[in-house]
């Protein structure tokens, strides 16, 4: 859903310019402050796989493609300040080194996908505990959700700049990502499997409080446990 | 994490090398939109200024090699960005 230049006009765009960068600074801020040590291994190799995901089309229905956005997939394992940036910096690189994206219309992308995606993908495994025996349904409702909130964000802004009358904007834009969410959401959880399977005792991530004092690993569970599941 | 770490970049290799080959041309949903609704045409279409625009490399010649030549220049920069920025979060003492 990266909006090109053209489609916003200049209210719309300059004041989601301007608004994002003290948002994307305070997040900055926030992830220096809390970010879980033992996580750190994560940024690189999480930003760029949701990077190449990004690049990579599937056909939804007759004449439409979907792709994930990851920005669920990002908070649930970096933490959602962590993925403000990560993803905040995935959309800037695609903006400026590959026109995927206006430069002008950064702003207004970076809330769209990279605050509230990130945030709203965030929400349901917040609510409902992150070991729950329901995380998996809160991956997959944080991925769909995600795109939905991030595709009521574009309509807003698109139907503020008065590209199209608002019912069919906003009935196409939801209807056409909440058939993309189902597949967001199946990859964020699927992901997130994946992770447990490969790190027995992953945790989804937190929401930016402080790291625990003496033990900031990612696997709470006791070592020699660990060692047993994981055959190390 | 490094089983973690190790899975992610394998993965991420295959959508860079395999991915492209499969990868669906179809507009995605706000191009889409767009188009159905007709506000297609004010995207600013603009000169390609950037070597990589729309994920092909413009100085490599045929179409698989320019865009994996794009994907890792892209995936290059993200674990890039990463990476310091992990550097940046150490803190002393671990905490």
């Amino acid at each position: 859903m990266h909006i090109p230049d053209g489609f916003l006009t200049p209210p719309v765009w300059a004041a989601l310019d301007a608004g994002a960068i003290p948002v994307v600074g305070y997040f900055v801020r926030r992830t220096q402050r809390s970010f879980e040590q033992s996580r750190i291994p994560l940024l690189g190799v999480l930003g760029a796989f949701v990077f190449a995901a990004q690049m990579i089309n599937f056909p939804i229905w007759a004449g439409t493609s979907g792709h994930l956005v990851g920005g669920a997939l990002l908070a649930l394992t970096l933490g959602p300040s962590a993925a403000v940036v990560v993803m905040t910096a995935i959309l800037v690189v695609q903006a400026l080194v590959f026109q995927d994206g206006g430069l002008l219309a950064l702003g207004a992308n970076v809330l769209n996908m990279a605050v509230i995606g990130v945030w709203v993908g965030y929400l349901p495994a917040k609510l409902l505990g992150r070991r729950t025996s329901a995380r998996r349904v809160a991956a997959f409702a944080g991925g769909w959700l995600s795109l939905m909130a991030g595709a009521l964000c574009a309509a807003i802004e698109l139907w503020l700049s008065q590209v199209a009358p608002p019912g069919p904007l906003f009935a196409s834009m939801l209807g056409i990502h909440a058939v993309t969410g189902l597949a967001e959401g199946a990859i964020t959880a699927a992901s997130l499997v994946a992770i447990e399977r490969l790190n027995p005792g992953f945790v989804y991530a937190n929401g930016g409080r402080a790291a625990q004092p003496a033990g900031d690993a990612v696997v709470e569970e006791p070592r020699a446990r660990q060692a047993a599941v994981s055959g190390r | 994490m490094t089983k973690t770490t190790g899975f992610f970049a394998i993965l991420t290799a295959a959508l860079v090398l395999l991915g492209v080959l499969v990868a669906s041309s179809l507009p995605d949903g706000l191009e889409h939109v767009a188009e159905s609704l007709g506000f297609a045409g004010r995207a600013s279409q603009g000169a390609a200024w950037s070597p990589f625009a729309d994920y092909e490399a413009a100085f490599v010649e045929g179409s698989w090699l320019a865009q994996v030549t794009a994907g890792i220049a892209g995936v290059g920069l993200i674990w890039a960005f990463g990476a310091l920025l992990g550097r940046t979060l150490k803190r002393k003492g671990g905490g």
